[in-house]
Protein backbone atom coordinates (compact mmCIF):
# COMPACT_ATOMS: atom_id res chain seq x y z
CA UNK A 1 0.00 0.00 0.00
CA UNK A 2 1.19 3.70 -0.69
CA UNK A 3 2.63 5.59 1.99
CA UNK A 4 1.03 8.65 2.70
CA UNK A 5 2.61 11.94 2.55
CA UNK A 6 3.64 12.29 6.57
CA UNK A 7 5.22 8.97 6.30
CA UNK A 8 7.36 9.55 3.60
CA UNK A 9 8.04 12.92 5.20
CA UNK A 10 9.44 11.10 8.32
CA UNK A 11 11.33 8.27 6.56
CA UNK A 12 12.97 11.59 4.22
CA UNK A 13 13.70 13.34 7.79
CA UNK A 14 14.85 10.97 9.89
CA UNK A 15 18.02 9.76 7.55
CA UNK A 16 20.74 9.29 9.27
CA UNK A 17 24.48 9.87 8.70
CA UNK A 18 27.30 10.03 11.08
CA UNK A 19 29.64 13.17 11.67
CA UNK A 20 30.94 16.09 13.81
CA UNK A 21 27.73 17.95 15.63
CA UNK A 22 28.58 21.74 16.53
CA UNK A 23 27.34 22.02 20.15
CA UNK A 24 27.64 25.97 19.98
CA UNK A 25 25.30 26.31 16.88
CA UNK A 26 23.17 27.93 18.95
CA UNK A 27 25.60 31.02 20.39
CA UNK A 28 25.95 28.56 23.11
CA UNK A 29 28.02 25.20 24.56
CA UNK A 30 24.95 22.55 25.10
CA UNK A 31 25.96 20.55 28.03
CA UNK A 32 25.59 17.09 28.23
CA UNK A 33 21.92 15.95 29.27
CA UNK A 34 20.40 18.89 27.42
CA UNK A 35 18.59 19.46 24.35
CA UNK A 36 17.37 22.50 21.85
CA UNK A 37 14.98 23.57 19.40
CA UNK A 38 14.63 26.25 17.53
CA UNK A 39 12.74 26.63 14.38
CA UNK A 40 14.09 23.94 11.98
CA UNK A 41 17.12 22.54 14.20
CA UNK A 42 17.12 20.23 16.99
CA UNK A 43 20.16 19.35 19.31
CA UNK A 44 20.44 16.63 21.74
CA UNK A 45 23.13 16.37 23.79
CA UNK A 46 23.39 12.66 26.12
CA UNK A 47 25.64 12.30 29.05
CA UNK A 48 26.75 8.84 27.24
CA UNK A 49 28.43 10.43 24.74
CA UNK A 50 25.90 10.78 22.00
CA UNK A 51 24.91 14.06 19.85
CA UNK A 52 22.12 14.40 17.39
CA UNK A 53 21.56 17.29 15.24
CA UNK A 54 18.74 17.70 12.81
CA UNK A 55 18.40 20.31 10.29
CA UNK A 56 14.93 20.30 8.03
CA UNK A 57 15.58 19.12 5.07
CA UNK A 58 19.24 17.84 5.85
CA UNK A 59 17.97 14.71 7.89
CA UNK A 60 19.88 13.72 11.14
CA UNK A 61 23.51 13.48 12.27
CA UNK A 62 24.97 11.63 14.92
CA UNK A 63 28.20 12.14 16.78
CA UNK A 64 29.73 9.30 18.40
CA UNK A 65 32.10 10.42 21.28
CA UNK A 66 35.06 7.76 21.73
CA UNK A 67 33.47 6.51 25.07
CA UNK A 68 29.87 6.90 23.84
CA UNK A 69 27.32 4.18 25.10
CA UNK A 70 26.18 2.96 21.82
CA UNK A 71 23.51 0.58 22.98
CA UNK A 72 21.64 3.32 24.19
CA UNK A 73 21.99 5.29 20.33
CA UNK A 74 18.36 3.63 18.63
CA UNK A 75 16.74 4.19 21.80
CA UNK A 76 16.86 8.13 21.70
CA UNK A 77 17.33 8.03 18.05
CA UNK A 78 13.30 6.60 18.38
CA UNK A 79 12.77 8.39 21.29
CA UNK A 80 13.19 12.09 21.57
CA UNK A 81 14.88 12.59 18.11
CA UNK A 82 12.19 11.29 15.98
CA UNK A 83 9.42 13.71 17.93
CA UNK A 84 11.29 16.64 17.40
CA UNK A 85 11.61 15.95 13.90
CA UNK A 86 8.03 15.34 13.88
CA UNK A 87 7.44 18.67 15.58
CA UNK A 88 9.41 20.59 13.18
CA UNK A 89 7.64 18.93 10.26
CA UNK A 90 4.50 20.10 11.86
CA UNK A 91 3.55 16.65 13.43
CA UNK A 92 2.56 16.23 16.67
CA UNK A 93 4.12 13.44 18.54
CA UNK A 94 2.25 12.56 21.84
CA UNK A 95 3.62 10.20 24.54
CA UNK A 96 1.42 7.10 23.99
CA UNK A 97 1.52 3.53 22.98
CA UNK A 98 -1.69 2.03 20.77
CA UNK A 99 -3.57 -0.37 19.25
CA UNK A 100 -5.53 -0.40 15.83
CA UNK A 101 -9.00 -1.92 15.73
CA UNK A 102 -11.57 -1.72 12.93
CA UNK A 103 -9.57 0.79 11.02
CA UNK A 104 -8.80 2.66 13.97
CA UNK A 105 -6.57 3.75 16.60
CA UNK A 106 -6.98 3.19 20.29
CA UNK A 107 -4.00 4.99 22.38
CA UNK A 108 -2.92 4.85 25.63
CA UNK A 109 -1.25 7.51 27.64
CA UNK A 110 0.63 8.33 30.67
CA UNK A 111 3.43 9.22 32.09
CA UNK A 112 6.73 6.64 32.15
CA UNK A 113 5.73 3.41 34.49
CA UNK A 114 2.01 3.85 33.70
CA UNK A 115 1.89 0.06 31.74
CA UNK A 116 1.49 1.80 28.43
CA UNK A 117 3.34 -1.02 26.37
CA UNK A 118 2.87 -3.59 29.34
CA UNK A 119 -1.01 -2.93 28.04
CA UNK A 120 -0.10 -3.21 24.82
CA UNK A 121 1.53 -6.17 24.58
CA UNK A 122 -1.34 -7.67 26.68
CA UNK A 123 -3.64 -6.67 24.17
CA UNK A 124 -1.68 -8.10 21.35
CA UNK A 125 -1.71 -11.23 23.03
CA UNK A 126 -5.78 -10.79 22.62
CA UNK A 127 -5.57 -10.06 19.07
CA UNK A 128 -5.28 -6.47 19.02
CA UNK A 129 -2.31 -5.47 16.71
CA UNK A 130 0.01 -2.64 17.79
CA UNK A 131 -0.04 0.69 16.64
CA UNK A 132 3.30 2.26 17.91
CA UNK A 133 4.90 2.10 21.18
CA UNK A 134 5.62 4.91 23.20
CA UNK A 135 5.80 7.99 20.66
CA UNK A 136 2.52 8.28 18.38
CA UNK A 137 2.94 10.74 15.39
CA UNK A 138 -0.13 12.58 14.79
CA UNK A 139 -0.79 14.17 10.90
CA UNK A 140 -2.83 17.17 12.09
CA UNK A 141 -3.43 18.36 7.83
CA UNK A 142 -6.80 17.16 7.42
CA UNK A 143 -8.64 19.57 9.45
CA UNK A 144 -11.67 16.98 9.57
CA UNK A 145 -9.74 14.38 11.12
CA UNK A 146 -6.71 13.63 13.07
CA UNK A 147 -4.40 10.85 11.63
CA UNK A 148 -1.67 8.55 13.37
CA UNK A 149 1.41 7.33 11.74
CA UNK A 150 2.53 3.94 12.69
CA UNK A 151 5.68 3.88 15.12
CA UNK A 152 8.67 1.47 15.31
CA UNK A 153 7.95 -1.97 15.50
CA UNK A 154 8.42 -3.10 18.80
CA UNK A 155 7.58 -3.08 22.21
CA UNK A 156 9.69 -1.84 25.28
CA UNK A 157 8.91 -4.25 27.89
CA UNK A 158 10.20 -4.38 31.98
CA UNK A 159 10.94 -7.71 32.64
CA UNK A 160 8.27 -7.84 34.81
CA UNK A 161 5.52 -6.93 31.92
CA UNK A 162 7.47 -9.48 30.05
CA UNK A 163 6.52 -11.98 32.54
CA UNK A 164 2.82 -10.94 32.76
CA UNK A 165 2.06 -10.69 29.36
CA UNK A 166 4.19 -14.15 28.10
CA UNK A 167 6.10 -11.43 25.24
CA UNK A 168 9.28 -13.01 23.63
CA UNK A 169 11.71 -11.25 24.86
CA UNK A 170 14.64 -9.89 22.23
CA UNK A 171 17.69 -7.86 23.20
CA UNK A 172 18.28 -5.09 25.60
CA UNK A 173 17.07 -1.74 24.69
CA UNK A 174 20.18 -0.49 26.31
CA UNK A 175 23.24 -1.21 28.37
CA UNK A 176 21.92 0.29 31.85
CA UNK A 177 18.34 0.22 30.81
CA UNK A 178 15.97 -2.65 32.47
CA UNK A 179 14.24 -3.07 29.28
CA UNK A 180 14.01 -5.61 26.63
CA UNK A 181 12.52 -5.20 23.27
CA UNK A 182 9.66 -7.35 21.99
CA UNK A 183 7.71 -8.10 19.13
CA UNK A 184 4.14 -7.79 19.30
CA UNK A 185 2.12 -10.68 19.63
CA UNK A 186 -0.80 -9.68 17.25
CA UNK A 187 1.81 -7.89 14.88
CA UNK A 188 1.65 -4.51 13.85
CA UNK A 189 0.29 -1.55 11.54
CA UNK A 190 1.67 -0.31 8.28
CA UNK A 191 -0.95 2.31 7.13
CA UNK A 192 -1.59 5.79 9.08
CA UNK A 193 -4.65 5.33 10.86
CA UNK A 194 -7.61 8.08 12.06
CA UNK A 195 -6.84 8.26 16.11
CA UNK A 196 -10.25 7.81 17.75
CA UNK A 197 -9.43 7.92 21.28
CA UNK A 198 -6.66 9.23 23.81
CA UNK A 199 -7.45 7.00 26.77
CA UNK A 200 -5.28 8.03 29.92
CA UNK A 201 -3.61 5.06 32.19
CA UNK A 202 -4.07 6.31 36.26
CA UNK A 203 -4.04 4.22 39.29
CA UNK A 204 -6.87 3.36 41.81
CA UNK A 205 -8.03 1.58 43.77
CA UNK A 206 -11.10 0.09 41.61
CA UNK A 207 -11.51 -0.39 38.26
CA UNK A 208 -13.30 1.74 35.67
CA UNK A 209 -13.19 2.94 32.28
CA UNK A 210 -15.36 6.19 31.94
CA UNK A 211 -15.33 9.28 29.06
CA UNK A 212 -13.84 12.36 29.68
CA UNK A 213 -15.85 15.48 28.18
CA UNK A 214 -15.64 18.91 28.25
CA UNK A 215 -13.18 21.29 29.79
CA UNK A 216 -11.13 18.29 31.06
CA UNK A 217 -10.28 17.80 27.88
CA UNK A 218 -8.51 20.60 27.12
CA UNK A 219 -6.74 20.36 30.39
CA UNK A 220 -6.20 16.78 29.72
CA UNK A 221 -4.49 18.04 26.49
CA UNK A 222 -2.47 20.72 28.00
CA UNK A 223 -0.84 18.16 30.48
CA UNK A 224 0.52 16.34 27.79
CA UNK A 225 3.65 14.57 28.53
CA UNK A 226 6.91 15.81 27.47
CA UNK A 227 6.44 16.43 23.94
CA UNK A 228 3.89 19.42 23.84
CA UNK A 229 6.60 21.93 24.55
CA UNK A 230 8.48 20.91 21.45
CA UNK A 231 5.28 21.55 19.32
CA UNK A 232 4.76 24.88 20.75
CA UNK A 233 8.53 25.87 20.15
CA UNK A 234 8.67 24.09 16.62
CA UNK A 235 5.70 25.91 15.84
CA UNK A 236 6.14 28.86 17.49
CA UNK A 237 2.79 29.36 18.27
CA UNK A 238 1.29 32.96 20.19
CA UNK A 239 -0.63 32.11 22.65
CA UNK A 240 -3.95 32.23 20.56
CA UNK A 241 -2.31 29.95 18.33
CA UNK A 242 -1.60 27.53 21.28
CA UNK A 243 -5.02 27.52 22.13
CA UNK A 244 -6.74 26.78 19.10
CA UNK A 245 -4.29 23.61 18.53
CA UNK A 246 -5.29 22.13 21.75
CA UNK A 247 -9.10 23.24 21.70
CA UNK A 248 -9.21 21.29 18.15
CA UNK A 249 -7.12 18.39 19.80
CA UNK A 250 -9.81 18.23 22.88
CA UNK A 251 -12.73 18.24 20.34
CA UNK A 252 -11.81 16.09 17.92
CA UNK A 253 -10.45 13.47 20.05
CA UNK A 254 -12.29 11.43 22.15
CA UNK A 255 -10.99 10.65 25.30
CA UNK A 256 -11.49 8.27 28.23
CA UNK A 257 -9.95 7.86 31.72
CA UNK A 258 -8.94 4.27 32.25
CA UNK A 259 -8.26 3.35 36.29
CA UNK A 260 -7.06 0.45 37.98
CA UNK A 261 -4.68 -0.85 40.76
CA UNK A 262 -1.13 -1.50 39.80
CA UNK A 263 -1.51 -4.63 40.89
CA UNK A 264 -0.34 -7.79 39.15
CA UNK A 265 -3.22 -9.99 40.63
CA UNK A 266 -5.86 -7.64 39.00
CA UNK A 267 -4.26 -7.33 35.60
CA UNK A 268 -5.63 -9.70 33.88
CA UNK A 269 -8.87 -7.77 34.85
CA UNK A 270 -7.53 -4.92 33.39
CA UNK A 271 -6.56 -5.81 30.20
CA UNK A 272 -10.42 -7.58 29.30
CA UNK A 273 -11.93 -4.19 30.15
CA UNK A 274 -9.64 -2.17 28.01
CA UNK A 275 -9.87 -5.38 25.33
CA UNK A 276 -14.09 -4.65 25.62
CA UNK A 277 -14.11 -1.00 25.35
CA UNK A 278 -11.39 -1.41 22.37
CA UNK A 279 -13.64 -3.71 20.56
CA UNK A 280 -17.32 -2.39 21.42
CA UNK A 281 -16.16 0.89 20.35
CA UNK A 282 -15.54 -0.49 16.77
CA UNK A 283 -18.37 -2.05 16.92
CA UNK A 284 -20.28 0.70 17.25
CA UNK B 1 -31.94 53.77 29.52
CA UNK B 2 -31.05 50.11 28.19
CA UNK B 3 -27.35 49.22 28.61
CA UNK B 4 -26.01 46.91 26.26
CA UNK B 5 -23.54 44.45 27.07
CA UNK B 6 -21.03 43.35 24.66
CA UNK B 7 -17.71 40.83 24.47
CA UNK B 8 -14.78 42.45 24.54
CA UNK B 9 -13.28 40.08 21.70
CA UNK B 10 -10.28 41.48 21.16
CA UNK B 11 -9.63 40.33 24.59
CA UNK B 12 -10.14 36.79 24.57
CA UNK B 13 -10.55 33.35 22.71
CA UNK B 14 -12.64 30.53 23.38
CA UNK B 15 -14.25 27.14 22.01
CA UNK B 16 -17.09 24.88 22.17
CA UNK B 17 -16.26 21.48 23.62
CA UNK B 18 -19.15 19.55 24.03
CA UNK B 19 -21.68 21.53 25.93
CA UNK B 20 -18.86 24.16 27.96
CA UNK B 21 -17.21 26.56 26.80
CA UNK B 22 -13.09 27.60 27.16
CA UNK B 23 -12.36 30.94 27.48
CA UNK B 24 -7.95 32.16 27.62
CA UNK B 25 -7.54 35.46 28.31
CA UNK B 26 -5.03 36.71 25.74
CA UNK B 27 -2.93 39.04 27.85
CA UNK B 28 -2.82 36.76 30.95
CA UNK B 29 -3.14 33.32 29.29
CA UNK B 30 -5.62 32.51 32.50
CA UNK B 31 -8.58 29.98 31.57
CA UNK B 32 -11.90 30.27 32.42
CA UNK B 33 -13.97 27.15 32.10
CA UNK B 34 -17.91 27.96 31.89
CA UNK B 35 -20.89 25.01 31.81
CA UNK B 36 -24.55 24.78 32.73
CA UNK B 37 -25.94 28.51 33.47
CA UNK B 38 -22.63 30.10 33.09
CA UNK B 39 -22.57 29.10 29.69
CA UNK B 40 -25.44 29.42 28.64
CA UNK B 41 -25.16 33.73 29.99
CA UNK B 42 -22.43 33.51 27.88
CA UNK B 43 -23.66 32.61 24.66
CA UNK B 44 -26.78 34.74 25.33
CA UNK B 45 -24.27 38.19 25.21
CA UNK B 46 -24.53 39.40 21.91
CA UNK B 47 -23.94 42.86 21.97
CA UNK B 48 -27.45 43.84 22.14
CA UNK B 49 -29.02 42.62 25.09
CA UNK B 50 -29.21 44.55 28.50
CA UNK B 51 -28.86 42.60 31.99
CA UNK B 52 -32.62 42.17 32.32
CA UNK B 53 -32.77 41.18 29.05
CA UNK B 54 -30.29 38.64 29.88
CA UNK B 55 -32.53 37.16 32.81
CA UNK B 56 -35.61 37.36 30.98
CA UNK B 57 -34.29 35.20 28.45
CA UNK B 58 -33.03 33.04 30.74
CA UNK B 59 -35.82 32.85 33.31
CA UNK B 60 -38.02 30.49 31.61
CA UNK B 61 -35.73 27.83 31.93
CA UNK B 62 -34.85 28.19 35.34
CA UNK B 63 -37.40 27.45 38.41
CA UNK B 64 -35.39 29.83 40.45
CA UNK B 65 -36.85 33.05 41.88
CA UNK B 66 -36.31 35.67 39.26
CA UNK B 67 -34.38 37.44 42.17
CA UNK B 68 -32.05 35.14 43.02
CA UNK B 69 -31.52 34.76 39.47
CA UNK B 70 -30.64 38.64 38.83
CA UNK B 71 -28.22 37.78 41.68
CA UNK B 72 -27.00 35.21 39.91
CA UNK B 73 -26.44 36.57 36.82
CA UNK B 74 -25.32 40.14 38.58
CA UNK B 75 -22.43 38.25 40.34
CA UNK B 76 -21.14 36.54 36.84
CA UNK B 77 -21.13 39.22 34.80
CA UNK B 78 -19.35 41.29 37.50
CA UNK B 79 -16.76 38.43 36.76
CA UNK B 80 -16.98 38.68 33.44
CA UNK B 81 -16.32 42.52 33.33
CA UNK B 82 -13.55 42.12 35.99
CA UNK B 83 -11.54 39.85 33.43
CA UNK B 84 -11.78 42.42 30.90
CA UNK B 85 -13.82 40.18 28.89
CA UNK B 86 -17.20 42.47 28.40
CA UNK B 87 -18.21 45.66 28.95
CA UNK B 88 -21.82 47.26 29.68
CA UNK B 89 -22.54 50.82 27.07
Amino acid sequence: MAKSDAQLLMERETRVRYGPVDHDQFGYALKPGNSHLERDCYLLRTTDGLSYCYRKGEGITICRADDADLSEERLWLHGSVYSAVACINGLLPVHASAVAHDGKIFAFTGPSGAGKSTLIAALGRLGLPMFCDDTLVLDLTDPGRIIGLPGHKRLKLTPQAVEMTGAEPQEKVGEDIDKYYAVAPAGDIATPLPLTELIFLEEDSTMAMEPISGAERFIRIQDDHYTSHLFAAARQFDRAGQFAHRARLASQIAMYRFSRPMDVRRFEDGVELAASHVTRIGRD
Amino acid sequence: MTSAIRKLVDNFTEADIDDEIIIMRLDTGELLGLDGTSAEIWRLIDGARDREELIGALASNYEMGRRQLAHDVGEFLGQLKDAGLIAVE
